[in-house]
């Protein structure tokens, strides 16, 4: 990913957004590129979870059956999720030094968001499914 | 991990000082608050899922997860967590424009930081008072 800027990487030259080049090069292009997705699905997706605050059982039901929230939310969670995981593992690799305890941590985390993007998805898709 | 950390002296060591001797500045305050914000956001969605698991369910789970969404706490999550969705946001905006070198001026920095937050909170506002009187 490269963009114009005024610095001028020792590295790479110019024209390369300030990011890093190294070994860290994936995990900042990920997080930069779900991150830019994320920024008008994140929007819609406040707009809809605002809306649900103090709905009744089918009221929100309701809210959700409509293709535009069902597949913004579904989108939302699928993109957010990874996103969530790499951001959770710069925490975990920040604070947690103890070899064993981050390698549990970082596992636990793995699991976690995926445990988390499937529950979010097929709910959705079950109270959003025609039928 | 090294002997000098862990071991039995260790804990007796006095270590520098860093929180109380740094001068509170919001550039570092929304740096943690972005962290703050994305790990919240990561706890919040776990229980958003439970929340839409307990819709597609029916009235019974939905009685177990339903506080989610109303009553006040239920509220006051769904406000959080959408603060915290604005918020962080908002951030990723600021650290897009920060890698491509803009605004990295002392003023900069402070009109970006104090945009931040205060974008968070109108945007927020601004949905919630959108949705309850013209939803």
């Amino acid at each position: 990913m490269s963009s114009q800027t005024r610095f001028i990487s020792g590295r790479t030259g110019r024209g390369a957004a300030f990011s890093s080049d190294a070994s860290g090069a994936a995990h900042d292009k990920f997080m930069r590129r779900s991150a830019m997705l994320l920024a008008p699905l994140g929007l819609v997706a406040g707009w809809y979870v605002a809306r649900l605050a103090g709905m009744s059982f089918e009221a929100a039901r309701a809210e959700l059956a409509h293709p535009l929230p069902a597949l913004a939310l579904i989108a939302f969670a699928v993109v957010a999720m990874p996103h969530a995981r790499n951001g959770a593992e710069s925490i975990i690799t920040d604070y947690v030094h103890d070899p064993e305890l981050k390698a549990r941590a970082l596992a636990a985390n793995k699991w976690a968001s995926l445990a988390v993007a499937l529950l979010w998805t097929v709910s959705i898709v079950l109270v959003a499914a025609p039928r | 991990m090294a002997e000098a950390e862990t071991g039995a002296a260790a804990s007796k060591r006095p270590l520098s000082p860093h929180l109380f001797v740094y001068k509170p500045m919001l550039t570092m305050a929304m740096s943690m608050a972005h962290r703050i914000s994305g790990a919240a956001l990561y706890l919040g969605a776990g229980l958003l899922a439970l929340y839409f698991l307990g819709l597609a369910l029916g009235p019974g789970a939905f009685s177990l997860f339903g506080w989610i969404g109303s009553g006040l706490v239920g509220r006051l999550f769904l406000f959080l967590f959408v603060w915290a969705l604005f918020n962080h946001l908002l951030g990723g905006v600021r650290h897009a424009l920060w890698d491509r070198g803009l605004y990295m001026d002392a003023q900069g920095r402070e009109w970006l930081t104090q945009g931040t937050l205060a974008g968070g909170v109108a945007l927020t506002l601004l949905v919630f008072a959108l949705a309850h009187f013209a939803g």
